[in-house]
């Protein structure tokens, strides 16, 4: 049990004033965990936003958001702040306040930031009309927002933030993440159902398929690394992939074996077809279905999937994080993190979790403003003729590394879960175990661009000679 | 795939997509009717932008009628103005009392700017198909590049979308001073940009997989179903009204024709989308050549506008008053194919009857024949690949 868990612990006795019930646990949780994750991960998911648009804005050469700054959100601070005084010294302050150079360039940055946005969208959300068509089935309609985005929520319980910062530790941490996001599937699909109109039918039947077609090489990817830790406990994993000195990047899943590598691809693959982005994102497809499951949506609950699609993205990236590169862990020195007091410790590693989930998020954008999108076929191809042999190939490998490394070395628990024995291959053996699948892989790969690759010699004028 | 076999139960959806619809271009409503993804007819119903140009042009005298054309096919107006006034022209020129012709300089105009509209006109249909298929950003970088085309006519006529510069006669002003210049710059600017544009989306796999034996229309059934254009010439029909029926000074140009060669490889055949979509491609950069060899032949400016070499407009004023009698049909090689106008005069000043025949019309026939049983994600970037502006389907 970690700190937090005392606290919960705590809170409920005080709250019941003695061996707590059910309710002063849950009220307990609530305070402890699931208020602060939901004020944590909701500004995120909404900065995601502007980041978003910002970066489009930038691949298609244009200018973005450029106008909302925080003027706006800022004087209303200081009329909650000021309640007591009159409007117009309120107004007098906030502007001698706003007169501030610091302030006035902070302020104009944040406008040509337009970092204003999100709050500016939300209350727009919020204001709006909220429709449910006539032929909508009302209690569908209106449930599955809220199930989409408590389905991309509840797995972060298990992600483990920080040495000490773990909602939910349990046994089966990576089940629980693979088994609750399939709710998202459940909620698209009663969206695409619920709202009486066809393309929503078409987006929410799209939508089911890709999902639970996706679900599979996602489960056998982090089957992999189950096979290679031993342990579906995330936070046991992320303590495996400790190494001491400098280079505490060496400890990381995705350099241990190229097989580790190979799934750590094919779960941002298909971590993106869950999440429906590009170039996976048939199941909205503006230019074909209008908008997909969320045609007939409007206003807040609109937003609530543009939440739940956000916030599964940095699921994703956390959950790719965790599983293959280190987790909250340093690249460069975990050593002294580690022995920090947990005051320090914790916003440390949970800055560092932050940087890697944000930076897989930048790649997802950047994947989705270049590609075009597939077919529902080639989808579909995607998923069971390339990625589901991929990891099946690749957790052979790692059951036949495991298997050669016979000899392994009991490895230290690092003061912080219990961690099963790492095979420890001698550095010939590293070798072999990286070479001959990478040789097998290159083969393999100019084999296909020779079959496939072809460019046709007039497209060569359109390229400038190179394809 | 036959809709038969992949329908075993018959069970079919009827889908309104459009008439406000994101991948309809426009105002075109197309009722599909599938099973779940797989199409099993479509029939395209238009009439939702029609604003009946072609009874207009019954009613206003010729010269006024060439506003209206633009909005015939507002993407590609210099075109437009373009086939009805060599049209008129050659209606006029019927009548052996009318001696004019339009001077060197005027032709060399035309043709530069018909070049430039189309370079616009193509980048919109290569973006918007691109953005059909799912990827935005290329569409927006062709926009961008338009915008310097449109910049370049601002200056030149005022305008940037319908510009009724095209006149009976020649043209309705010179180029501006540095107008050479800044065409010269645009299209140097603009070749290394569609190098970045083709390496971005043409040669995409995923693109290139995405259209790829979709929707092939062999030669014989284009030539059939009256495919005209880039949507013929992408199925390997080598014809091109610039080069085999020349009008203005096309002839001395020697326009080199793309066609249709399964572009896409082993996957591709010849006329399916990705080859029209290539030709298009293969058509911007003839165009590019085209607009740089007319620089070369321009003749220097001349003080008056009627000057046979270096001027821009003929004096028709008091011909098209008194215009003769007389039918006549033109057709000119507008972006989306032939842009043919059928003029009818009965001597007054409004012509007896005006007839327009556009690509669009004849591309939007073929729908319901190359749509059948192919995926519901297809049908817009079928409709892209066919490169529709709706206006020219209604009128």
């Amino acid at each position: 049990m970690n700190g937090f868990g005392y606290a919960v612990d705590a809170l409920a006795a005080w709250l019941a004033g003695g061996e707590p019930g059910w309710i002063a646990l849950t009220i307990a949780v609530l305070a402890v965990w699931v208020v602060p994750i939901l004020l944590l991960v909701f500004p995120i998911a909404a900065l995601g936003q502007i980041l978003e648009r910002k970066i489009a804005a930038a691949i298609q050469r244009r200018v973005g958001p450029s106008s909302a700054g925080l003027d706006g959100p800022l004087r209303f601070g200081f009329r909650v702040l000021l309640f007591f005084l009159p409007r117009a010294r309120q107004d007098r302050i906030f502007a001698a306040f706003c007169n501030l150079r610091p302030v006035r360039s902070l302020l104009l940055v944040s406008r040509r930031l337009g970092l204003g946005q999100f709050v500016a969208d939300g209350i727009k959300m919020l204001g709006k009309e909220d429709i449910v068509p006539t032929g909508a089935d009302g209690i569908v309609f209106r449930l599955a927002p809220y199930l989409a985005l408590a389905g991309a929520f509840l797995p972060f319980c298990v992600v483990p933030f920080g040495q000490h910062l773990v909602m939910l530790e349990t046994e089966v941490a990576a089940l629980f993440a693979i088994a609750v996001s399939g709710i998202v599937v459940v909620a698209l699909k009663m969206a695409g159902w619920g709202s009486g109109s066809k393309w929503s039918l078409l987006g929410g039947m799209r939508a089911v398929a890709q999902l639970v077609s996706y679900e599979v090489p996602i489960g056998l990817a982090v089957g992999g690394v189950v096979l290679w830790c031993g342990t579906m406990d995330l936070h046991a994993i992320v303590g495996q992939q400790y190494e001491p000195g400098v280079f505490s990047l060496l400890g990381w899943n995705v350099v241990q074996s190229p097989f580790l590598a190979t799934l750590a691809a094919v779960f941002f693959i298909a971590g993106l077809a869950e999440c429906q982005r590009s170039p996976f994102d048939m199941a909205e497809a503006e230019s074909e279905l209008v908008s997909g499951f969320n045609t007939e949506y409007s206003g807040l609950r609109w937003g609530l999937f543009a939440m739940a699609e956000y916030t599964e993205m940095l699921l994703i990236g956390a959950l790719l994080a965790t599983l293959f590169f280190g987790g909250y862990q340093s690249p460069i020195g975990e050593e002294w993190i580690v022995g920090l007091p947990v005051w320090l410790e914790v916003p440390i590693h949970g800055a560092i979790l932050g940087v890697k989930v944000v930076t897989v998020f930048l790649v997802m954008m950047w994947i989705r403003w270049t590609l075009p999108r597939f077919r529902v076929d080639q989808v579909m191809r995607l998923s069971w003729l390339v990625l589901v042999p991929m990891c099946l190939v690749s957790m052979f490998g790692l059951a036949v590394t495991l298997l050669a490394a016979g000899g392994t070395h009991a490895g230290e628990a690092f003061g912080r879960v219990a961690s099963r024995p790492r095979p420890d291959l001698h550095w010939l053996g590293h070798l072999a175990a990286w070479a001959v699948p990478v040789a097998i892989g290159a083969c393999l790969v100019v084999m296909a661009k020779k079959k496939h690759g072809q460019v046709h010699p007039a497209l060569q004028r359109l390229t400038g000679g190179r394809s | 795939m036959t809709i038969e076999a992949s329908t075993p139960s018959g069970e079919r959806m009827t889908l309104n997509m459009g008439p406000h619809h994101p991948a309809t271009h426009g105002v075109l409503r197309i009722v599909v009717e599938s099973d779940g993804e797989v199409v099993a007819t479509c029939t395209p119903d238009h009439g939702y932008l029609h604003r009946s140009i072609e009874k207009i042009g019954e009613c206003v005298e010729w010269p006024m009628f060439v506003p209206y054309t633009d909005r015939v096919d507002y993407v590609c107006a210099m075109n437009a103005n373009l086939a009805y006034c060599i049209a008129a022209e050659k209606l006029l020129q019927s009548d052996p009392a009318n001696t004019f012709v339009v001077p060197r300089r005027g032709e060399c105009i035309r043709v530069l700017v018909a070049e430039l509209n189309r370079i616009s006109s193509h980048l919109v249909a290569v973006g918007a198909m691109a953005m059909d298929v799912g990827a935005y950003t290329p569409f927006l970088h062709g926009i961008a590049q338009r915008e310097g085309v449109n910049d370049i006519f601002e200056k030149l006529c005022g305008q940037r979308l319908t510009y009724n510069y095209v006149t009976i006669g020649g043209v309705a002003y010179d180029l501006y001073d540095t107008a050479i210049d800044e065409i010269r710059r645009f299209l140097d600017q603009f070749e290394r940009e569609m190098v970045r544009f083709n390496k971005l989306v043409t040669t995409n796999t995923i693109f290139r997989d995405r259209c790829a034996s979709v929707a092939t229309v062999s030669a014989a059934e284009a030539i059939a179903w009256g495919l005209v254009g880039p949507n013929l010439r992408g199925s390997g029909v080598d014809f091109d009204l610039r080069r085999d029926e020349p009008y203005g000074i096309y002839g001395e140009l020697g326009v080199q024709v793309p066609v249709g060669q399964a572009f896409a490889g082993r996957k591709g055949s010849v006329g399916d989308a990705y080859d029209r979509y290539v030709v298009r491609l293969l058509e911007i950069l003839e165009s590019i050549r085209l607009c740089r060899a007319v620089l070369e032949l321009l003749p220097p400016a001349a003080a008056k506008a009627n000057d046979p070499i270096g001027g821009w407009q003929a004096d028709v004023g008091k011909q098209v008053k008194r215009p003769p009698k007389g039918e006549v049909h033109v057709r000119t090689e507008a972006p989306r194919g032939e842009m043919g106008y059928f003029l009818v005069s009965d001597g007054t000043k409004a012509l007896f009857r005006v007839r327009c025949r556009t690509g669009s019309f004849t591309a939007a026939g073929i729908f319901h024949h190359v749509m059948r049983g192919i995926f519901l994600a297809d049908v817009v970037a079928v409709i892209g690949s066919f490169d529709i502006v709706v206006p020219e389907i209604d009128r």
